[in-house]
């Protein structure tokens, strides 16, 4: 089926997904939007972990992939809940204006 | 051939992703990024793992980031507003120091002559069928697997939880 994609490909294609994943976590102020930043960069990992399984010939990459999806999805439920509950509180979900932690 | 689409598909993943962190309004943000999760699963195929790439359209493009519309959408969440005067100048410039170091160290990594290009990517003797993955998940990953549903629930407890107004009893 395949057999021309070089795996560098593939891992410059993660690198690049994660370091835009990586900018947007660091830069932006939404607290959502920090959350797609981190879901992005989960999904650079992804690819890299395919690639690799995939250059090796094995399906561990692949089992290690289905962990990452599902372990994303209960860090979704949880995360937006928090989000939620914060905004409940405070009215905002901008981080830079949630201090409540700082000491 | 392959490796064409397989570069097209993740540039225009790529594209999207930075369509993603540079839009300020929080809702075309997360349909940018169901884009791009959808030109990550083409390269997943690619990659030899259809499940995989199914996983992501059905797990990630469908279930998670409609979730996170449905909070958008339920919190209301006007475009992301830029403060007339930066209130963390200094942070702002250390985040963004911190990304450029970390992509020349990730460059010259991967382009290093320490890193060979590595092999071409083969396929999976068996193709990528889900028979074989999942006697690997039911068997030596049994555990991991298992320990995964306690966690769900765990996570859907939870959630629960923390959204529920506290009630006076």
């Amino acid at each position: 089926m395949i057999g021309s994609i070089p795996l560098s490909d593939v891992l410059l294609a993660s690198a690049a997904l994660f370091v835009i994943g990586l900018a947007g976590a660091l830069l932006r102020r939404n607290a959502i939007a920090i959350f797609l930043s981190i879901e992005l960069m989960m999904n650079a990992a992804n690819l890299a972990l395919i690639g690799y399984g995939a250059a090796l010939g094995t399906r561990e990459g692949q089992v290690a992939v289905f962990f990452v999806i599902a372990i994303a999805a209960a860090e979704a439920s949880v995360g937006l809940a928090i989000f939620v509950a914060l905004f409940r509180h405070t009215e905002t979900i901008d981080v830079n204006k949630v201090n409540l932690l700082k000491w | 051939m392959e490796r064409l689409i397989f570069d097209a598909a993740a540039v225009i993943a790529i594209l999207f992703a930075a369509l993603m962190v540079l839009n300020r309004n929080p809702v075309k943000s997360v349909l940018a990024l169901v884009v791009s999760f959808f030109f990550l699963a083409i390269t997943y195929v690619l990659l030899s793992a259809p499940f995989i790439a199914a996983i992501q359209v059905i797990v990630y493009a469908g279930a998670i980031l409609v979730l996170f519309l449905f909070v958008l959408m339920l919190l209301n969440v006007q475009r992301e507003e830029t403060p007339e005067k930066e209130p963390r100048p200094i942070q702002r410039f250390l985040g963004g120091a911190a990304i450029l170091v970390f992509t020349i160290g990730l460059v010259e990594v991967l382009s290093g002559k320490g890193a060979a290009p590595g092999p071409p990517v083969a396929a999976l003797v068996s193709g990528g069928r889900i028979g074989a993955l999942a006697r690997l998940l039911f068997t030596e990953y049994l555990l991991p697997f298992e320990a995964l549903s306690v966690l769900l629930l765990a996570a859907l407890v939870g959630a629960f939880v923390l959204v529920e107004r506290e009630r006076r009893a």
